[in-house]
């Protein structure tokens, strides 16, 4: 282990870049960074699709050359060199499904050359280290996302690299799983591992210990995680009010408010002076009749940074005005839009959904939330039609029983995880075949097509084929054509995956205008920080809703807090509390270490300052936090499945 | 009902543009019939020319020697020895001196007056059992041709219209209601036994059929291939439309193929066109959606390209070797014989053959015909049936 300086900064440079700089013809991709990263950091690449993440990790891992640096240098060598030490991960991990993990650990092991012993050895130790050693006759092909990403991972470690490249790891990966993932980072950064992470889940990007933010080919902030939330001098106020649509509105109009985030059931409101802004806010509110409740203040989370940095640098998504052609149409708000009653479905004997119940009004927007393998997929795919339930009954807009009509489907809309559009069409002709199948006047489609166009931000890359579409983009334009025939009913499973923050924005302000109207949303994601954007959740853990609420009644239903500890040796103290409590209660946040207990706080401090204090490790601080959504969701997860129940998917 | 069409525009415009960036597509719907009949066309071509022959004649008679001419006559066979005795002859055959030989008994000029049936043994060198099947084959129709002659000069016998009608046994004379077209139309169709023609016409429909399959199997699997099915069923419009705005533009490409085939046969081959050149696209045309059913139906079974691929190789070939295409059905085993008539394949290569080659008509070739439309009609509809029923 490296000795460390207060601020976290090791002493000895692993990776040190001067005046990077790459073009593709006459696209400049990369314009002069600089990265000092520090041996045993963790260090964190984050901002918009585009901004060339990407292409400084194929720089540093050797794979392509840069067009000109004044320093490339890994562990001082230059990347091509540094081959040997460095492990480059993709967003595709390659893995060969058909062979065992002990199989795929072996052939990476003989391509690189390495002894027998080495690979058993190593491999061992790795799967040992990831939670994984009972699993080395499972074919790769069966495990579950969150385990593949750390096979993959074992795979590139076995070769002992000294530096890790990892571009998007956890894309499409469960929430449950992406902290393990991290966990898994943690201690590998504790052995001396330097770690090079791109994310666009600004919640991971927490747990680094350094960040850097790329916007267009620079780096626009370097800093901590919490020296990046205090850069922007803003205090964070979380406004409850009546109606969130119209308090938002009302609130970005007032001066002295800088910023306003819509939430699901709150508003996050930036303002430089915490007293000063929350009278204005309730001084605006209350002209306009909008009931408040309570305004709490807080540090702005990563992500109001990020948005916040990144609206200064490119002007907001103004996404235009939907060219609406119909006037919501549905019977009252009373209707139910989605509902299940005893729902279930089994493939032989497993039962992959347990007899569910969901009613889901119009101009609701319910996020169904949970782990891969819980069954969510099963349920919408019943919810709308596609598969016939085992049990029960399932209603959809009005029609109970067969959901198939085409009248129904006629008021459906629906995004499915990757493969809503013809990759071999154009932008423009997958438009024009939406439009074309789902009957929108000839007069509209030109209207709507624009709109398309414009809210994915591609106005004039119409010829091009959607299959050349980076993954943020085509999301964009799949939800666009998704909602070009005005349903009543939108279903969409996991519309923001690989999506950056201020796109998923844009996103999340359309689905709450479409839900203001009267359209019914059903949503699932594994971005706990988008689903508080839901009006309520139901949490799946194998096959049934075990809590629904809103998102603040569900987190209130949770027993338990969350502790947050500043120590000098993270990972000590990690593995120390995983040894007497529940392993999912203690996760390492950069220089914190997470202690979910379920003791009140001041006692519960108390006893964990003792409880380390006694086992040599000593607490520079601790402070009670409020849990987020994710801490509550692997919470209710953890609590409710034994040990390896996931790996049964 | 506006909206429908609307609808399934969209959707047949949707293939028509996918269709169009495949041009891997394009090119097996061009290069693969172009080559496959050339290719067959000549190396299939089981014609073989001047056999030697070896004569064992008994009867020496004007008869028999009306019959060696027969054989002689046609070019597949030249005389090369009389014998004696038929030991003499089977020791020449065995050192591989001769093909095949033949045995008039001594009363065969007797029972041709009397009107009665004849023996002539026919003995062939089956260690090359392809030009022995070939003899064997030839041998057979120079004495049906023989025999029709025989007949038709005979008055008794009424004309009767049985097409291709050509017997088998190699006895003298026939059995009297096969007798029917006369020996000159017999051997004018086909004058110097142009093998090439015989297999070329019975290719063109074998072609089309297994483009078909194959082309429509890639197709309706791809989307669940990649995952946009579920988009698709989402959507309003019906599976009915859904399969129809598949199949329209996969049918029309491979009707192109009709007149692709055909162009090939005739510049190449130099096949005529003697019938009903709308009869030949209508029938081709049932015989490509009858590929297309096949197709479809292998797609219901199949998760991916590569499965479709793999399962229209388990059944293609039989199609195709059952189909008379490359070997006389009649050169095939008796138990086999009746399961072509379940061959779509079949029944095209009967009508090909008709129309092109002896100019019949619809009068004549109406029983393939309706058994074509049958199959076509029953394919398309099981397999629209299992691909709609795994749409739900």
């Amino acid at each position: 282990m490296n000795p460390t300086e207060p601020n976290g900064r090791s002493k000895e440079s692993a990776i040190r870049v001067r005046g990077l700089v790459k073009h593709y013809g006459k696209t400049q991709a990369v314009r002069g960074i600089d990265l000092d990263i520090g041996v045993g950091e963790i260090y964190g690449l984050i901002g918009p699709d585009g901004a060339g993440k990407t292409s400084v990790f194929q720089i540093l891992g050797g794979v392509m050359p840069e067009t000109s640096s004044v320093e490339t240098a890994m562990l001082g060598k230059p990347p091509r060199e540094a081959r040997n030490y460095t492990g480059y991960l993709t967003q595709t991990f390659s893995l060969y499904q058909d062979l065992t993990v002990r199989e795929n650990l072996r052939y990476m092991g003989d391509l690189r050359l390495l002894s027998k012993h080495d690979i058993e050895e190593r491999g061992m130790h790795y799967l040992r280290l990831f939670d994984m050693d009972r699993f080395t006759e499972r074919l790769a092909g069966r495990l579950s996302g969150g385990m593949k990403q750390k096979l993959a991972l074992a795979c590139a470690l076995i070769a002992e690299p000294r530096i890790l490249l990892l571009d998007e790891p956890t894309t499409g990966v469960d929430p449950v799983s992406r902290r393990e993932f991290w966990d898994t980072l943690a201690s590998l950064s504790s052995e001396g591992m330097t770690i090079v992470v791109a994310t666009p889940y600004l919640d991971e990007a927490e747990r680094c210990t350094h960040l850097s933010l790329m916007f267009n080919g620079t780096i626009i902030r370097t800093g901590t995680p919490k020296e990046l939330k205090s850069s922007l001098g803003l205090k964070r106020l979380e406004v409850r009010a009546s109606d969130l649509g119209r308090a938002e509105s009302v609130l970005q109009d007032e001066p002295a408010i800088e910023d306003v985030q819509r939430f699901g059931d709150r508003l996050d409101v930036m303002v430089r002076d915490s007293e000063n802004g929350t009278v204005a806010a309730r001084n605006a509110l209350g002209k306009q009749n909008i009931a408040i409740g309570q305004i709490r203040t807080g540090d702005p989370t990563l992500e109001n940074t990020f948005v916040s940095l990144l609206r200064d640098l490119e002007g907001d998504h103004h996404s235009p005005p939907f060219p609406r052609s119909r006037e919501f149409q549905e019977r009252s708000a009373d209707a139910v839009a989605i509902g299940a009653e005893g729902v279930s479905k089994y493939f032989g004997d497993f039962a992959a959904v347990k007899g569910i119940d969901l009613t889901i009004r119009y101009g609701e927007i319910y996020g169904l939330l949970g782990a891969n393998g819980a069954g969510k997929t099963t349920t919408i795919k019943m919810l709308c039609g596609l598969l016939e339930p085992t049990d029960g009954l399932i209603e959809l807009a009005g029609e109970r029983g067969r959901a198939r009509s085409q009248f129904v489907r006629q008021r459906l809309g629906y995004m499915s995880q990757k493969f809503s559009l013809y990759d071999d069409l154009t932008i423009e002709e997958n438009l024009d075949f939406f439009a074309g199948v789902y009957g929108v006047p000839r007069t509209e489609r030109e209207k709507k097509k624009k709109w398309v166009m414009e809210f994915s931000g591609l106005q004039g890359q119409e010829k091009m084929l959607t299959g050349e579409l980076p993954g943020g983009w085509k999301q964009r334009v799949a939800f666009g054509s998704a909602i070009l025939h005005e349903p009543s009913v939108l279903f969409l499973d996991e519309p923001t995956s690989g999506v950056d923050p201020l796109a998923r924005r844009a996103f999340w302000r359309m689905i709450n205008e479409l839900a203001d109207r009267g359209v019914a949303v059903l949503v699932t994601t594994h971005y706990l920080e988008e689903a508080e954007q839901c009006n309520r959740l139901g949490f799946m853990v194998a096959g049934e809703v075990v809590a629904e609420g809103t998102p603040t009644s569900v987190k209130a239903a949770q027993s338990g807090h969350l502790i947050s500890i500043v120590t000098d040796r993270p990972q000590a103290a990690s593995n120390f509390l995983k040894s007497v409590m529940d392993p999912w209660r203690v996760s390492i946040f950069g220089d914190r270490l997470h202690v979910v207990i379920e003791e009140d706080g001041v006692r519960g401090v108390d006893g964990l300052k003792k409880l380390l204090a006694d086992n040599g490790i000593e607490v520079y601080g601790a402070s009670e936090e409020t849990r987020s959504l994710e801490d509550v969701f692997i919470a209710v997860v953890e609590q409710r499945r034994g040990p390896g129940d996931r790996l049964e998917e | 009902m506006f909206v429908e069409l609307g609808r399934w525009l969209a959707l047949f415009v949707k293939e028509l543009r996918q269709i169009g960036r495949n041009r891997r597509l394009i090119v097996m719907l061009i290069i693969p019939p172009t080559v496959n009949l050339v290719l067959f066309g000549f190396a299939l071509n089981p014609t073989v020319t001047n056999l030697r022959l070896g004569v064992v004649d008994n009867s020496s008679s004007a008869e028999s020697r009306e019959l060696v001419t027969a054989f002689t006559e046609s070019l597949a066979f030249k005389v090369t020895g009389y014998y004696l005795s038929e030991s003499e002859m089977s020791e020449d055959l065995s050192e591989g001196k001769l093909n095949a030989g033949i045995v008039i008994p001594s009363d065969y000029a007797d029972k041709r007056t009397r009107g009665e049936s004849a023996n002539i043994q026919l003995l062939v060198d089956a260690v090359d059992s392809n030009t022995a099947t070939i003899a064997a084959g030839y041998a057979g129709r120079i004495v049906a041709s023989l025999n029709q002659t025989i007949v038709a000069s005979t008055p008794r016998k009424s004309p009767q219209a049985a097409p291709g009608g050509s017997a088998q046994t190699p006895s003298v004379p026939p059995r009297a209601s096969r007798a029917s077209i006369t020996p000159r139309v017999a051997l004018l169709y086909n004058p110097a036994l142009l093998n090439s023609w015989f297999i070329v016409t019975g290719l063109i429909g074998a072609l089309l059929v297994l483009q078909g399959s194959i082309v429509a199997a890639a197709s309706m699997v791809r989307e669940k291939e990649v995952g946009t099915i579920e988009q698709l069923l989402m959507t309003p419009a019906e599976a009915g439309a859904i399969i129809t705005a598949k199949i329209a533009p996969i049918f029309l490409l491979l009707t192109a193929d009709i007149g692709l085939s055909l162009t090939v046969a005739r510049i190449v081959f130099g096949v005529p066109v003697r019938g009903s050149l709308l009869l030949f696209v209508v029938s081709g045309s049932l015989c490509v959606l009858s590929g297309i059913g096949i197709g479809t139906m292998i797609a219901t079974f199949v998760n991916s390209q590569q499965q479709a691929q793999l399962m229209s190789f388990f059944v293609n070939p039989p199609l195709i070797l059952l189909s008379g295409a490359m070997t006389p059905i009649e050169a095939m085993p008796q138990w086999i014989q009746p399961l072509t008539l379940l061959n779509p394949v079949r029944h095209f290569g009967v009508i090909s053959r008709g129309i092109l080659l002896k100019g019949t008509g619809m009068d004549v070739l109406y029983p393939n015909f309706l058994a074509l439309l049958g199959f076509c009609i029953l394919l398309v509809s099981i397999s629209a049936w299992r691909f709609r029923r795994q749409l739900r």
